[in-house]
C-alpha cells in the first residue's frame, strides 16, 4: 500500500521532469549555445528519457486509478494577502490519469519521430527544448486541481504553441502565423478571465465542483439570476472556443500548419488543442445545470464539426486538409460534451489523440520523402496534386495512414468507429438536428480523408511534373502578392525564375528513417484498438471516465445496452461513411467522376469551401485592418490633440515656430532651472533663518 | 556598536551621493576606472540595503521601522526623518537593484564618463531618498533633487531631439511637483501645530473640501509622474530620446515613485477624499490600459512603442489602490515591483537592439534574429513578460488587480462588470502590440539594406548576465508570489483595514453573493 502512496505523492514530477530538461538545455543554449548545439544526440536522449520517465509513472497512476483508487489532491498556498488565499497544486483522478497517459505516449512517440524528422535542422536542440516545454506545460493543465491553475498552464501552452508555430522564424508565413495563433486565442482568454472572475466573484471559489453547486445553489436561491451565469458559464466557453478551435475562433489552426511537422502532430492535433474539451470536462460541474450555456457549446461543436469538414474537401495541402479535419472532429467532442455526452467525448478525444497524432506524423513522413524530390519549399512539397503513388516507394507510411484514414472515417473495428457512434447516439437522443449535422459530416469525413489518401499513396507518381509545380508556384505568388500588396511582387518573382533553375533533386522519394516509421507504427495500434474498451456492449471507458457525481459500472452500462439501437444507428454512420469513400474512390481512383467538372458546376461552393468561407478574409478587413486603423487614429489624437492642449497652446507655438530657436540656445531651460532652483532655495532659506 | 542604533537608512541614502564626490579625483582617462568604482559603491550600497532590511526589518508588522529623526530647521519643525514600512521597502529594495544594473548597463556610455557616473550615483541616493523620507518637505526635495540628474543625464546623454525632451521633462515634472508644494505647505500650516512630519499630518484631521482639494493637487503631480492620461506626453519623448541605462532607471524606478507617493499621500493620509476620488482613478486606470495600448501599436519608434507599454501597465496600479480590497492594493504594489523590473529589462534590450542597428524605426529592422538569437530568445521571454504570461510576475499582479476589484464591495455591480471587461480587452491589446514588435524586429528573411551597413554581433556575457538578474526575480514571483506579497502584506492589510474603517463606503451597492456563501456556505441543507 505504501508504494502506492508513494506513486501519488511523486506525481509532482510528471510535470517537472520534462521542465527540468528543457530548462537544463534552454541554460545551455543560452550559455554555451556552441557546445550544445554540437550534443545532439545526448540532448535529445536525455529530453526523451526525461519524458519516458513521466510515461512510466502516468502509466503507474492510470493502473493504479482503474483498479478504483481514490482521486488524490495535493495543495500549497500560492498567493497569500490577508485573509485572501490561493492555493495550486495537483489532483490524480480518473480523467487525469487518462490525459496524463495520452499526452505522454503521445510525446515521447513524436520525440522519437523528430529525430529523424528534424535530423538536418539547424534548430534540433532547441527544437527538443521547446518540445519539453510544451509537455511539461500540457503536464500541468492536466493535473491541475482549481480553475486558476488550468488558466496559468492555458497560457504556458500557448506560449508554447506560439514559439513553436515561430520555430522556422525566417519564414514569413511562420512568423504571421505565430502572433496570429497567440492573439486569436487571447481573445479566448479574455472571455476565459473574465468568466473565471465572475465565477470567483459569485462562488468565492476556483474549485470546479465547489463552483458548480454553490452557483446552482445561488441561482435556486435567485441570489444571482441565471441570465448571469449562463453569461460566465459562456465567457469561460470563449477559451475552450479559441484553443479547440471552434468557430468562429478557428482562423489560427489551419495557419499554425506553418509550424514543423511533429509540432502539428502533437500540438495541434493530439493534445493541446483537446485542451479546450478537457476543460469543457472540467467545468462539466458548473455546465451542466446551465441549459443556455449547454445548447450553445453543442451547437458550436455541431457549427464547427460541419465547416472544417466541408472546408477539407477543397484543400490541397496535405497539412492544411488534416488541420481542417482536426477541427472538424474537435467538433464533434465539443458536441458531444453540449449534450451530456461527457464519457463520449474524452472517448473521441483519446481515440482522435492517437489516429489524427499517426495521421499528422504520417503526413510528415510524406513530406519528407516529398522532399527529396522538390526541395525544402513547404508550397511544393505539402501539395497533393504533386504526390501520387507513394505507397510504391513508402510503404509502411501508406499503410499507417490507411488505418488513421479508416479509422477517422468511423469503419468498425477501428478506434473512430466506437467513439463517434457513441456521441451521434447521444446526440441522436438529445437533439435530432444536430444528430443530422453530425451525421452528414460523417459523410464528408471518410470523403475528404480517402481523397486525401487516394490523393496521396495511389495512382502514378506526379512529383517530378515541371508544369504542376510551375503552376504551384504561381498560385503560391499570387496568393503572398494579394497580402503583401501590389510593391512585393517583383522580388518574388525573381525567386521563381531561379528555382525553376536549379533542380537537381532525386527523382523518386523514400521511406523515411526507422526513428520515423515505427512511432506510426507505435500508433497504428491504438488507433486499430484501443476503440474496444467502448464497445457499447462492454464500456470500461465509461465505467472508467464519468461525470463528477455519477457512478456506472460495466454491468449497468451492458444492461442498458439495446442491440436493435446499436445496430440502426451504426449501420447509419457507417452507411453514410461508405458512401463517402464510394464517391471518393470514384473521383480519386478510378476517376470515373471529374472533380474539376463537379468543381466547375458549382462554383459558388467550390470557391466557398476553397477559400475558407472567406472568414479569414472578413476578419483580415474587420479586426486586423480594423484594429490598425482605431490604432492610428488614437496615436494621431495623442500626438496632435493631447500633447498639444496639454502643452498648452502658447508652449506650442514656443517650440514649433520662432520659439524653437529660442529653445536651441538653451536659454529657455536656463529660466525654467533657474525659476525651480529659486523655490527650492526659497524653501530652505526660509527654513534656515 | 549596536546594530540596532546603526543608523542604516541615513547610511544608505548618503552613501552614494557622498561617494559621487570623490568622482573627480579618480586617476582616469578612459572613464573604465570610475566604472568599476561606481558599480562598487553600487552594490556596497545594495548590499546594505539587503543587510539592513534582513537583519532590522519585522515583516510581520505594519508600522515604520528603521526609524531615525534628527531635527534639522526647528523653526519649521523639519526634520531628516527617515523609514521603512511595507510601501516602501520593496521599491527601496527595487531601486537599489535595478540602479545596480543600470551603472552595469552603462559599459558602452565614453561620453563624459565622469559626469555619467557622478549623476548615476546621485540618482541613486535620491530615488532611494524620496521613498524613504518620512518628513514631507523633506519628499519635496528629494523628490526635486532626483529629477536634476535625470535632465541632465536626458539632455547631454540623450538622442536627436534630447533637448526637446529634456525639457518637456523638466517643465512637466516641475511644474507638476509645484502642486506637491502648496499641497504641502497646506497641510502644514493647517490647524494649531506646524509640522511637516507625515505621521503627524495623517492625524491631522482634514475637512473633507480641503481634503478633496489636497488630494487634487496631489494628484496632479503624481499623475505627471505615474503617468496618468492627459498627463503622460512627456514620457514617450523622455524615453524616446533616453539611452537604455537612464531609461532603465526612468521606467524602472521613477513612475513607480508617482504610484508610492498616491498610495503613501493620496490613500494614506487623505482617506475620505480617497474614497470620493476612487472611481476616477479606476476611469483614468482603464483609460490608461487601453488608450495607451492603442498609442503602441500604432508606434513606429521601438522606445516609443514600450514607452506607451509602460503606461498601459500602469493603469494597473491605478486600479488596484482604488479597489478598496487588500488583493488590489497588494496586486497594485507587486505591479509596481513587477513592471519595475520588467519595464528595464525591455528598455535596457531595446538599447541592446539600437547598439547593433542603429536605428528605432521597426520597418528599416527585420530578420535580425537570425544574427542575434541571444538576444532575440531574452526579448521574447521579457515580451512574454510584459503581456503578463503566467509563470512571471506581471500575471500575479494582473490577476491580483483582477479579482481584487472584481470583490471590491465599495462599486456597483454594472461598473465593476464594464471596468473588468475592458480591462479585458487590455489583455487582448498587449500581446498584439509586442508581438508584432518582436515579429518586425526579428522574425522573417533577413533586411539585406540592415546588414549591409550594419555589423549584428549576439549578446555578450554582461548583457545575458544583467537580463539573467532581471528575469530571475520576475519568474520567482511569478512561480511564487507569497515571496514578494510576504514581506508587504502587514503593511497593505492594515492599510486597507484603515480605509475602509475610515472611508465612507458607498452602501447601496450589490453584496456579493459570495460574502453571503461565505458566511452561510450551506445554504439549503
Amino acid at each position: 500500500m505504501e508504494s502506492v502512496e508513494a506513486i501519488y505523492q511523486y506525481a509532482w514530477l510528471i510535470p517537472t521532469l520534462p521542465l527540468m530538461g528543457a530548462m537544463v538545455v534552454g541554460l545551455g543554449l543560452i550559455s554555451y549555445n556552441d557546445a550544445t548545439n554540437r550534443l545532439r544526440k545526448p540532448t535529445a536522449a536525455f529530453i526523451v528519457t526525461l519524458l519516458g520517465a513521466a510515461m512510466a509513472l502516468s502509466f503507474a497512476l492510470l493502473y493504479s486509478q482503474v483498479q478504483g483508487h481514490e482521486a488524490y489532491h495535493y495543495l500549497f498556498e500560492w498567493v497569500s494577502v490577508g485573509d485572501f488565499h490561493l492555493s495550486m497544486g495537483y489532483v490524480i483522478d480518473p480523467i487525469t490519469a487518462l490525459m496524463l497517459v495520452i499526452v505522454t505516449t503521445v510525446a515521447f512517440l513524436v520525440m522519437v519521430y523528430t529525430d529523424g524528422y528534424m535530423a538536418h535542422d539547424p534548430g534540433y536542440v532547441r527544437f527538443y527544448a521547446y518540445l519539453s516545454l510544451f509537455s511539461s506545460s500540457m503536464l500541468g493543465l492536466v493535473v491541475s486541481p482549481n480553475l486558476l491553475q488550468v488558466y496559468v498552464f492555458w497560457e504556458l501552452v500557448g506560449m508554447c504553441s506560439y514559439l513553436l508555430i515561430g520555430f522556422w522564424y525566417d519564414r514569413k508565413p511562420a512568423a504571421d502565423a505565430c502572433q496570429k495563433a497567440f492573439v486569436t486565442n487571447r481573445v479566448g482568454d479574455f472571455g476565459l478571465l473574465l468568466g473565471m472572475i465572475g465565477l470567483f466573484w459569485a462562488t468565492g471559489t476556483f474549485e470546479f465542483e465547489l463552483m458548480g453547486d454553490r452557483l446552482s445553489q445561488l441561482v435556486e436561491l435567485g441570489m444571482i439570476p441565471g441570465a448571469l451565469a449562463a453569461l460566465f458559464a459562456i465567457l469561460v466557453f470563449m477559451g475552450p472556443v479559441a484553443k479547440s478551435a471552434q468557430f468562429p475562433l478557428h482562423v489560427w489552426l489551419p495557419d499554425a500548419m506553418e509550424g514543423p511537422t511533429p509540432i502539428s502532430a502533437l500540438i495541434h492535433a493530439a493534445t493541446m488543442v483537446a485542451a479546450g474539451v478537457f476543460l469543457i470536462a472540467r467545468m462539466y460541474p458548473v455546465f451542466e445545470d446551465i441549459p443556455t450555456a449547454m445548447s450553445v457549446i453543442a451547437w458550436t461543436g455541431a457549427i464547427t464539426a460541419f465547416l472544417g469538414a466541408s472546408i477539407a474537401i477543397t484543400q490541397n495541402d496535405i497539412k492544411k486538409g488534416l488541420a481542417f479535419s482536426t477541427m472538424s472532429q474537435l467538433g464533434y467532442m465539443v458536441m458531444a460534451m453540449g449534450v451530456g455526452a461527457y464519457s463520449a467525448g474524452l472517448f473521441h478525444l483519446m481515440t482522435h489523440a492517437y489516429f489524427k497524432a499517426m495521421l499528422f506524423l504520417g503526413s510528415g513522413s510524406v513530406i519528407h520523402g516529398m522532399e527529396e524530390v522538390v526541395g525544402h519549399d513547404p508550397a511544393l512539397a505539402q501539395d497533393m496534386r504533386l504526390m501520387g503513388g507513394l505507397r510504391k516507394y513508402m510503404p509502411i507510411t501508406a499503410i499507417t495512414f490507411l488505418v488513421g484514414t479508416l479509422a477517422i472515417s468511423g469503419l468498425p473495428p477501428f478506434a473512430g468507429f466506437w467513439s463517434k457512434d457513441e456521441i451521434l447516439g447521444s446526440v441522436f437522443a438529445v437533439n435530432p438536428a444536430l444528430w443530422a449535422i453530425g451525421w452528414l459530416t460523417a459523410g464528408i469525413t471518410s470523403f475528404y480523408m480517402f481523397r486525401m489518401y487516394f490523393s496521396t499513396f495511389e495512382g502514378e507518381f506526379r512529383g517530378t511534373d515541371k508544369g504542376i509545380q510551375k503552376q504551384l508556384k504561381h498560385e503560391q505568388f499570387q496568393r503572398m502578392g494579394m497580402s503583401l500588396g501590389p510593391g512585393a511582387m517583383s522580388t518574388q518573382e525573381l525567386a521563381l525564375e531561379e528555382e525553376t533553375d536549379h533542380g537537381h533533386h532525386a527523382e523518386k522519394p523514400h521511406e523515411s528513417a526507422l526513428s520515423m516509421t515505427l512511432p506510426l507504427i507505435a500508433l497504428a495500434i491504438p488507433s486499430l484498438l484501443i476503440g474496444l474498451v467502448g464497445t457499447p456492449f462492454a464500456n470500461y471507458f465509461e465505467a472508467f471516465i464519468h461525470p463528477p457525481g455519477e457512478v456506472v459500472t460495466v454491468a449497468e452500462l451492458a444492461e442498458a445496452f439495446e442491440l436493435s439501437e446499436f445496430v440502426r444507428m451504426a449501420g447509419l454512420s457507417v452507411a453514410i461513411s461508405v458512401v463517402g469513400i464510394i464517391v471518393a474512390v470514384l473521383m480519386y481512383r478510378t476517376r470515373q467522376i471529374s472533380a474539376s467538372a463537379i468543381a466547375a458546376k458549382i462554383p459558388f461552393f467550390y470557391q466557398l469551401s476553397l477559400n475558407k468561407w472567406y472568414i479569414d478574409d472578413l476578419y483580415e478587413v474587420l479586426f486586423v485592418q480594423g484594429s490598425r486603423n482605431i490604432a492610428k487614429q488614437v496615436l494621431e489624437i495623442d500626438t496632435r490633440i493631447v500633447d498639444g492642449v496639454v502643452n498648452l497652446a502658447g508652449f506650442v507655438t514656443l517650440i514649433t515656430g520662432e520659439g524653437l530657436k529660442y529653445f536651441e540656445t538653451g536659454r529657455a531651460q536656463f529660466y525654467a532651472l533657474i525659476i525651480f532652483g529659486a523655490v527650492i532655495g526659497l524653501v530652505v532659506a526660509s527654513g534656515i533663518t | 556598536m549596536d546594530t540596532a542604533q546603526f543608523p542604516w537608512l541615513t547610511t544608505i541614502i548618503l552613501f552614494p551621493f557622498l561617494a559621487a564626490f570623490a568622482i573627480p579625483f579618480i586617476p582616469d582617462r578612459e572613464g573604465k576606472t570610475i566604472r568599476w568604482y561606481a558599480l562598487t559603491v553600487g552594490l556596497i550600497d545594495f548590499a546594505l540595503i539587503i543587510y539592513a532590511f534582513v537583519t532590522q526589518y519585522d515583516i510581520h508588522s505594519s508600522g515604520m521601522q528603521l526609524v531615525e529623526s534628527y531635527t534639522w530647521v526647528p523653526a519649521l519643525d523639519l526634520k531628516w526623518s527617515v523609514g521603512v514600512d511595507g510601501l516602501s521597502m520593496p521599491l527601496v529594495m527595487l531601486t537599489g537593484f535595478i540602479t545596480t544594473l543600470a551603472i552595469l548597463a552603462s559599459w558602452p556610455v565614453t561620453l563624459k564618463p565622469r559626469l555619467f557616473y557622478f549623476l548615476m550615483l546621485a540618482m541613486y541616493a535620491g530615488q532611494i531618498g524620496v521613498f524613504a523620507v518620512q518628513d514631507m518637505l523633506l519628499f519635496f526635495l528629494m523628490w526635486e533633487l532626483e529629477l536634476l540628474p535625470v535632465y541632465l543625464l536626458l539632455s547631454i546623454w540623450g538622442g536627436k531631439r534630447r533637448l526637446y525632451a529634456a525639457t518637456k521633462f523638466i517643465l512637466y515634472t516641475a511644474g507638476g511637483s509645484l502642486f506637491i508644494l502648496v499641497a504641502a505647505l497646506a497641510m502644514a500650516f493647517y490647524g494649531d501645530t506646524v509640522t511637516f512630519d507625515m505621521r503627524s499630518l495623517m492625524a491631522k484631521d482634514f475637512p473633507i473640501n480641503l481634503q478633496l482639494l489636497l488630494y487634487g493637487g496631489f494628484l496632479i503631480a503624481y499623475a505627471v509622474k505615474l503617468p496618468i492620461f492627459p498627463l503622460h506626453t512627456w514620457l514617450p519623448d523622455a524615453h524616446g530620446e533616453a539611452t537604455a541605462p537612464v531609461h532603465m532607471l526612468l521606467a524602472g524606478i521613477l513612475l513607480k515613485m508617482g504610484g508610492y507617493a498616491i498610495i503613501r499621500m493620496n490613500v494614506e493620509m487623505l482617506p475620505e477624499a480617497h474614497a470620493r476620488f476612487a472611481p476616477i482613478l479606476v476611469i483614468f486606470g482603464v483609460v490608461n490600459i487601453i488608450y495607451a495600448a492603442l498609442t503602441s501599436f500604432a508606434q513606429r519608434n521601438l522606445k516609443r512603442k514600450i514607452a506607451y507599454s509602460s503606461i498601459s501597465h500602469m493603469g494597473f496600479v491605478l486600479i488596484g489602490l482604488a479597489s478598496f480590497t487588500n488583493l488590489g492594493l497588494s496586486g497594485a504594489v507587486l505591479q509596481m515591483v513587477s513592471h519595475g523590473l520588467i519595464g528595464a529589462s525591455l528598455f535596457f534590450l531595446v538599447g541592446a537592439t539600437y547598439d547593433r542597428t542603429h536605428t528605432l524605426i521597426l520597418s528599416e529592422m527585420g530578420g535580425v534574429g537570425k544574427k542575434m538569437p541571444k538576444i532575440f530568445a531574452m526579448f521574447t521571454t521579457c515580451s512574454m513578460a510584459s503581456l503578463a504570461l503566467p509563470g512571471m510576475s506581471g500575471f500575479v499582479a494582473e490577476l491580483m488587480v483582477f479579482v481584487g476589484f472584481a470583490t471590491s464591495d465599495a462599486y456597483s455591480f454594472s461598473f465593476k462588470l464594464i471596468i473588468l471587461a475592458l480591462m479585458a480587452v487590455g489583455v487582448i491589446l498587449t500581446p498584439i502590440y509586442l508581438l508584432s514588435m518582436l515579429r518586425e524586429i526579428f522574425y522573417g528573411p533577413e533586411n539585406q539594406e540592415l546588414t549591409s551597413h550594419e555589423v549584428l554581433v549576439d549578446a555578450e556575457p554582461r548583457e545575458v548576465f544583467i537580463i539573467a538578474c532581471l528575469l530571475i526575480p520576475i519568474i520567482g514571483f511569478g512561480f511564487y508570489p507569497k515571496l514578494l506579497t510576504q514581506i508587504y502584506d502587514a503593511k497593505t492589510v492594515q492599510l486597507t483595514e484603515q480605509l475602509r474603517a475610515e472611508s465612507f463606503l458607498v452602501a447601496e451597492t450589490v453584496e456579493p453573493p459570495l460574502a453571503l456563501v461565505g458566511r452561510a456556505p450551506k445554504i439549503g441543507e
